[in-house]
């Protein structure tokens, strides 16, 4: 049997193959409809070329030897001879199965970077408002700023736009003539143009404000400041303040490694700072047995993670992969190098926090707590801090504030992070919180 | 583009009662309705609502029939149930 985790584009392209073989395949995902943060819908998918998500969910709805089980948050996995077995936590029971080879697809969150009021209500990913909007149909306040970087706001800002909210700007940091430094990029990726052209479209329709340049850098509640800023996000001084509700900020994704760390597959650090796994050319990971893809092995967007999930499914069952599905996965992931050469996430940030400002939200720690650690305490990496300040470890494991924390560290003792400790910041030896209650449960009706 | 079916649901939040649809995030369901605090934080007691609105960042944890910890961004309201803002 082969289990597949989640059930975003990576992994319905991988069960859609699956499904097309015969295999006996089962999908753990732990959202309560499949989809992923990209495909997220109620009954109908809306947003660029959504029609084809339907084109899947129904090959792994309607397929028999395909089990989907939805709201299944795999917590753990081990590797024993020849298998391996996840327990996951499915309506409110821990439960385990044993598959001969499994396949991650495990996603990436937004990526957030701290600001004076980021802390306060109305302050939110884009990721966080696109969910509210097109997971539940609910608009998350009465003026909506987007900012941040990258292709991702544009959807958010459209489809707040297009709901009837009022959205006033796209904020973006870097200039779109960044473009220009990845010609080959673009002139393999001429469909990429069309998409551009469908939200250049859209913007227009609803005129929305795009300041290029520029970024949210602090918040009150109901005023957002907004600030001319450099290549490295450095404030430029220059500020003016927006009337607003909502700040949906995000600068990128943090792919979820935590499942694949768990198995013991290898890791790297990716251009970006961002933690992935390793895969070959058929997205076969260090351990046997185990395919990685979509977002997991390099943030590229859902065509790539479309392309790698149906490679490493067709992997998985001997199946021949064609040269024109490895060519497409190639053109992608050049594609994917330039968005990181375009939307790069500098350390001027740094300089928008003031000392109060919350680094870690759960523990609440401020900015001058974990500069104390470091110049008080001498901590001279985040696991130390973290000890000294509980930053990081409260409820969300420091999935949120670690890169940030890490990244404050190496600035105050005038270094850089090493590779080693953004990949351990970036694992955790659980993957969701289970009460010992529940395992007990689990370990007694075994 | 099928319209979804849209079946009330009540609920109540800290004694009050709300309504939202079924298949709504109860984070979602109360911010319909203008709600802009589900909890207050354990030590500085400032407001929280939603972050990252898809289960990782655990700040608009809520107690739900008693079980504290719960993600309101994640668990779908269903009839009667109370919530309650974590202490």
């Amino acid at each position: 049997m082969i289990a597949i985790i989640g059930a975003g584009p990576a992994g319905l392209a991988a069960a859609k193959v699956a499904a097309e073989s015969n295999s006996e395949v089962i999908v753990l995902d732990s959202a309560p409809r499949p989809g992923g943060q990209y495909w997220r819908h109620r009954d109908y998918v809306q947003g660029y070329k959504s029609h084809r998500a339907s084109g899947y969910l129904d090959s792994i709805i309607g397929s028999k030897n395909v089990t989907y089980i939805h709201g299944a948050q795999v917590w753990s996995a081990t590797r024993g001879k020849g298998a391996i077995t996840l327990n996951y936590l499915h309506e409110g029971s821990e439960k385990s199965i044993t598959v001969e080879k499994l396949i991650l697809t495990t996603g990436a969150y937004d990526r957030s970077l701290p600001f004076a009021g980021w802390e306060l209500p109305g302050s939110m990913t884009p990721g966080a408002a696109q969910a509210l909007l097109k997971g539940h149909g609910v608009i998350g306040g009465k003026k909506i700023l987007v900012s941040g970087t990258g292709p991702f706001l544009l959807p958010v800002a459209v489809g707040l736009a297009e709901a009837g909210a009022d959205v006033l700007g796209i904020i973006e940091a870097h200039s779109p003539l960044r473009w220009l430094r990845s010609p080959i990029a673009l002139i393999l990726n001429p469909q990429k143009a069309l998409e551009l052209l469908y939200y250049l479209r859209k913007i227009r329709k609803y005129s929305l404000k795009v300041y290029f340049g520029s970024a949210v850098i602090g918040f009150n509640g109901s005023k957002a400041i907004l600030s001319k800023v450099k290549s490295n996000l450095e404030s430029k001084g220059k500020v003016t303040e927006i009337e607003c509700d909502v700040v949906a900020a995000g600068w990128g994704f943090n792919p979820d490694v935590t499942l694949g760390g768990i198995l013991g597959c290898n890791q790297k650090v990716d251009r970006d700072g961002t933690v992935i796994f390793s895969v070959d050319s058929e997205q076969r990971s260090s351990q046997q047995n185990i395919w990685i893809a979509g977002e997991a092995t390099g943030i590229g967007g859902a065509d790539l993670a479309l392309a790698e999930g149906e490679i490493a499914a067709r992997s998985a069952l001997n199946d021949s992969i064609p040269l024109s599905l490895k060519f497409k996965r190639f053109r992608l992931r050049l594609f994917a190098t330039a968005l990181q050469r375009s939307y790069p996430v500098g350390n001027g940030w740094q300089g928008w926090i003031k000392p109060e400002t919350k680094i870690c939200r759960c523990e609440e720690v401020s900015h001058s707590e974990i500069c104390q650690s470091v110049t008080e305490l001498s901590a001279q990496d985040s696991r130390t801090s973290k000890l000294f300040t509980r930053a990081g470890m409260g409820l969300c494991q420091g999935r949120v504030c670690s890169r940030n924390v890490s990244e404050i560290i190496a600035g105050e003792n005038g270094c850089k992070v090493t590779d080693q400790e953004r990949i351990s910041y970036s694992n955790r030896p659980i993957a969701a919180p289970i009460s010992l209650g529940v395992l007990a449960d689990g370990i007694n009706s075994q | 583009m099928s319209k979804f079916a849209e079946r009330e649901v009540t609920f109540t939040f800290n004694g009050e009662t709300f309504k939202g649809v079924e298949g709504q995030s109860i984070a979602a369901a109360l911010m319909a309705t203008g709600v802009r605090e589900l909890r207050k934080t354990r030590f500085d007691g400032k407001p929280r609502l939603i972050f990252c609105g898809i289960g990782i960042c655990f700040d608009c944890v809520v107690v739900i029939d008693g079980v504290a910890n719960q993600r309101a961004c994640l668990v779908e309201i269903s009839d009667g149930a109370k919530i309650e803002s974590q202490k």
